[in-house]
């Protein structure tokens, strides 16, 4: 274990110089530019809505994404300047794309969304701000480990879904509902997970380099340090699955997982045998869950069953959307996303392709293919700092993994999970949980104090 | 740094994964769009017909017999203006599709096939221009179609008219028939009407030939060289064939006729001994020849379903005329079943020198804010069914059975019209059918074929196919003027 080298605050830094001063402003106008053109197409996409569709509901959405974006980069600005150039603005556009895309969609859902936005920001800057943010989470890793999981049981028994209330419709019964406020607990797991993972591999690291695998004589030695910890994240997974019937959480998790501890241990096979695993399991729930064998079949085969209108339905008309999308796509306001039952969720993606075609899916994905690479580079710079390194690669692989899984899955590259698609998605505790996330990478590129 | 190159790779892995996911979508945007957007469970293609403003439809004298327009909801509606064409014309709508005219060129009504340049394409596409179709117009003419459609009121069965040479369709018939402009909200009544009226029987539609047979019999008859001038004894001797009495298609006492008078008068018993005296391989060969079996259709339409279906059906089970079924096929009560096509394409090659043209019914294309029409072009190949010598000596036996026969009725004055009316019988009831033609002058002339169900009427089938030989023959004579 390595010891921590604090980075000195800017203003009493002995280094600071008129180079680096230059670098700050540097990094602050890029910031700047990158927000001004996610401003532009927030603008020019608003007032294409307006004009198609009428009403001013979505300048209300603009403003409030202004507010936020102008205080965000200030405060930024103010507490961490040697921070990451790009993340934010990145951040910014996704989410605000997924504003008007919900505003197109479900203008009653994006008023909600809006005030999440504000919410995800508050805690985003709350989060970048807290100098000890990281430190602290590393201290109380299992007091939060352990408290994620209780809240987990907690929806495992009393959990609902504001969609089904009831639980008539059997939709899986992922929130908390407190008055009219709905969390999905698995959201803010995923950063507890790999906080703690971070934390535990970042310490085992060493050991499992130096004993976890026999290089000369090329095989594995079995310790309990390494398939441990992969046999309980299985289970957690599996545990996950069984009793929410969360296939995406429970894949997601269970993949940065596998990734962590391939960052941690630099044992290749690793990812490979926890692939592996992922397949059993995936054999083992097509057997015993009904909905696993469910999307299972319609991956295999959307087109052809007993009544394929009806049972590859959503997947079918996503790929309708990308087809009427083309290359130009159709116009935000122009398309028929509404097809696609649920769109504004699980499959904003479709929806998104169908009115921006496939230049617009192309962008979406370089948003996140950028936001993956600067998460790997902020985590490449935690020089000396393992945990920080692995907690980068860990924050910024669930939102790639996550953006990966319900885009492969709309797309009927792989069968569909049921996550969100990270910033565009309607969802407060997802977007809540990104902005954390954007938070704690910010911290992290600032350096930690 | 411990972690540099396993980061490296997980980034790499993961815009791997990024450049399949880009790849998937640009496959369904581009490649997948193709068919993927034609499936019948695609929303939008309703959404894409409800904006589609379908082309005018014209008759050959430019009188419009459907329109689109606009209501006040900015929706578009489909508005057929003449009750006569109504079956001519099939049907289109939101919920139920289209057919007949309305199906078989839709491409030129939406406009499917026009070309645009690049940028009209994107302008079209970026500002949702709806789509506009061609004007079409048919060959349809519509003082014939009325004037057959009135003589044929209150009668079930088809009509087809043809211009000769070319095959144009002139008019035609199926009865009874719809309201296509109130069909979404009868479409249930419709489909439960024991009368079938959303059935085309002019195209699709199906009979027993009966009498209406002994055409390509005569055919057969002439290419062996048999005698049609001798007396036959008991000529009008009524078969009986499985429970049935066949009969003339005028009631005559017991009397000798000749092989001509008889076809004339339709009289079965001398063409049921041709059974014996031809055999069954001959007169098979004739049925070839004049492809019964065939299922023709119009240029542009959805052929019918085949008869047989060669992957399916054993070649010992099909049908083929053999020495224990020549018999009741020969008089047109067996297996072999017609379609008014079949029998209007006969028609046809009798009054075009044994060879028929194929039927067509689109005479030209106007697109969308032009003027002119552009005239279709009609390659089809003429369909040889006897030769000119069988099909000039047929015509005057037809000739003959207007003048004498039982086709009196389909005569007119001021125009050689030549014809075959007969009866069939199907079930408990009986069909009543005439073929015919007339002559224009030089090569031009009209054929039709006339069926009604449930009648015994072969003079009723007559007059309707002479009304309609006379309207062609007034309206071919003012367009060559």
């Amino acid at each position: 274990m390595q010891s921590v080298n604090p980075t000195p605050p800017l203003a009493r830094s002995p280094q600071v110089t008129l180079e680096s001063v230059n670098a700050f402003a540097h990094k602050h106008s890029t910031e700047r530019a990158l927000l001004v053109v996610a401003g532009l197409f927030m603008l020019v996409n608003s007032l294409a809505l307006t004009i198609t569709r009428g009403g001013w509901s979505t300048w209300t959405n603009f403003g409030v994404w202004v507010i936020c974006a102008i205080v965000g980069h200030m405060l930024l600005n103010s507490r961490l300047p040697t921070r990451d150039p790009m993340i934010f603005p990145l951040a910014m556009f996704m989410s605000g794309w997924g504003l008007l895309l919900i505003e197109r969609l479900t203008p009653l859902f994006a008023a909600r969304q809006v005030v999440w936005l504000l919410v995800s920001t508050l805690a985003m800057i709350v989060i970048s701000w807290t100098p000890a943010v990281i430190r602290l989470m590393r201290a109380y890793r299992y007091t939060l480990l352990f408290g994620g999981l209780i809240v987990l049981t907690i929806t495992i028994f009393i959990g609902t879904n504001p969609s089904d209330p009831e639980g008539t419709l059997g939709a899986p019964q992922l929130w908390l509902g407190i008055g009219s406020i709905f969390i999905q607990p698995s959201e803010a797991l995923k950063i507890v997970l790999v906080v703690f993972l971070a934390s535990y591999l970042a310490e085992q690291y060493p050991a499992l380099r130096a004993e976890g695998i026999d290089i000369e004589k090329k095989r594995i030695s079995l310790s309990p340090r390494i398939v441990g910890p992969v046999l309980l994240m299985w289970g957690l997974s599996i545990i996950v699955l069984i009793w929410q019937r969360d296939l995406g959480t429970a894949i997601l998790f269970f993949m940065v997982f596998l990734v962590l501890l391939y960052i941690a241990s630099g044992y290749t096979p690793l990812l490979f045998s926890g692939f592996v695993l992922v397949i059993l399991a995936g054999i083992a729930a097509y057997c015993f869950f009904d909905v696993v064998r469910l999307r299972v079949d319609i991956w295999l085969n959307p087109w052809q069953g007993e009544n394929p209108a009806n049972r590859a339905y959503q997947i079918v008309q996503s790929l309708m959307a990308f087809g009427a999308g083309g290359v130009f796509g159709q116009g935000i306001g122009q398309g028929a996303p509404e097809f696609i039952p649920v769109a504004h969720s699980d499959f904003a993606f479709a929806a998104l392709a169908e009115e921006w075609g496939l230049l617009g899916v192309i962008l979406v994905i370089a948003a996140h293919s950028v936001f993956a690479m600067r998460g790997m580079r902020i985590a490449i710079r935690q020089r000396g700092k393992p945990f920080n390194t692995l907690l980068a690669v860990g924050l910024s692989s669930v939102i790639a993994i996550q953006s990966l899984l319900i885009m492969g899955g709309v797309l009927k590259i792989i069968p569909l999970t049921g996550v969100t698609l990270p910033f565009f998605s309607y969802g407060g505790s997802s977007l809540l949980v990104s902005f954390a996330i954007m938070g704690l990478l910010l911290r992290l590129s600032a350096g930690e104090n | 740094m411990p972690f540099g190159r396993e980061i490296n790779r997980l980034l790499m892995g993961l815009l791997i994964g990024f450049i399949c996911v880009t790849g998937a979508a640009a496959y369904w945007a581009i490649t997948g769009a193709n068919t993927i957007l034609l499936r019948d469970d695609n929303p939008r293609r309703v959404i894409e017909m409800a904006t589609t403003r379908r082309g005018t439809i014209f008759d050959r004298s430019n009188q419009v017999l459907v329109r689109s327009f606009v209501q006040d909801d900015g929706s578009i509606r489909r508005l057929y203006l003449r009750p006569a064409a109504y079956g001519a014309l099939g049907y289109f709508s939101f919920t139920y599709g289209a057919r007949g005219v309305e199906a078989a060129y839709d491409s030129f009504l939406t406009g499917e096939n026009l070309s645009h340049t690049l940028t009209e394409a994107l302008t079209n596409q970026v500002l949702h221009r709806p789509r506009i179709g061609s004007d079409i117009q048919l060959t349809l003419a519509m003082d014939v179609q009325t004037q057959v459609e009135h003589a044929f009121r209150g009668q079930r069965g088809a009509v087809i008219v043809l211009s000769i040479p070319s095959g144009d369709v002139l008019a035609i018939v199926s009865a009874p028939t719809f309201d296509p402009n109130t069909l979404d909200l009868n479409w249930d009544n419709l489909a439960a009407d024991p009368n079938a009226p959303l059935f085309d029987r002019a195209l699709q539609g199906r009979y027993q030939p009966g009498g209406i047979l002994q055409t390509p019999l005569m055919a057969a008859a002439l290419l062996t060289n048999r005698a049609i001038n001798e007396p036959i004894e008991n000529a009008t001797a009524n078969i009986h064939l499985n429970g049935l009495e066949l009969s003339c298609a005028v009631r005559l006492p017991e009397i000798d006729l000749t092989f001509r008078e008889a076809y004339a008068l339709a009289c079965p018993a001398p063409f049921a001994a041709l059974s014996d005296s031809l055999g069954a391989e001959t007169i098979q060969a004739v049925f070839d020849t004049f492809r019964l079996e065939s299922t023709f259709t119009i240029d542009g339409f959805a052929a019918p379903p085949p008869l047989v279906d060669d992957a399916l059906i054993p070649a010992p089970n099909r049908f083929s005329l053999t020495d224990e079924n020549a018999y009741e096929n020969i008089l047109g009560q067996g297996e072999l079943t017609v379609s008014a096509m079949n029998m209007a394409m006969i028609a046809a090659a009798i009054v075009n020198d044994g060879n028929s043209p194929q039927p067509n019914m689109l005479r030209a294309v106007r697109p969308p804010n032009e003027i002119e029409w552009q005239p279709v072009t009609v390659n089809l190949p003429t369909i040889p069914f006897m030769t000119d010598s069988t099909a000039r000596q047929i015509q005057d036996l037809m000739r003959e059975t207007v003048a004498i026969g039982a086709a009196q009725n389909a005569g007119r004055p001021n125009i050689d019209i030549g014809g075959h009316a007969a009866l069939a019988y199907s079930g408990e009831g009986s069909l009543s059918w005439f073929i015919g033609f007339a002559t224009l002058g030089g090569a031009n002339g009209a054929a039709v074929a006339v069926v009604l169900e449930d009648s015994a009427d072969p003079g009723l089938a007559a007059d309707i196919g002479g009304t309609a030989l006379d309207a062609a023959g007034s309206i071919l004579r003012q367009f060559d003027n």
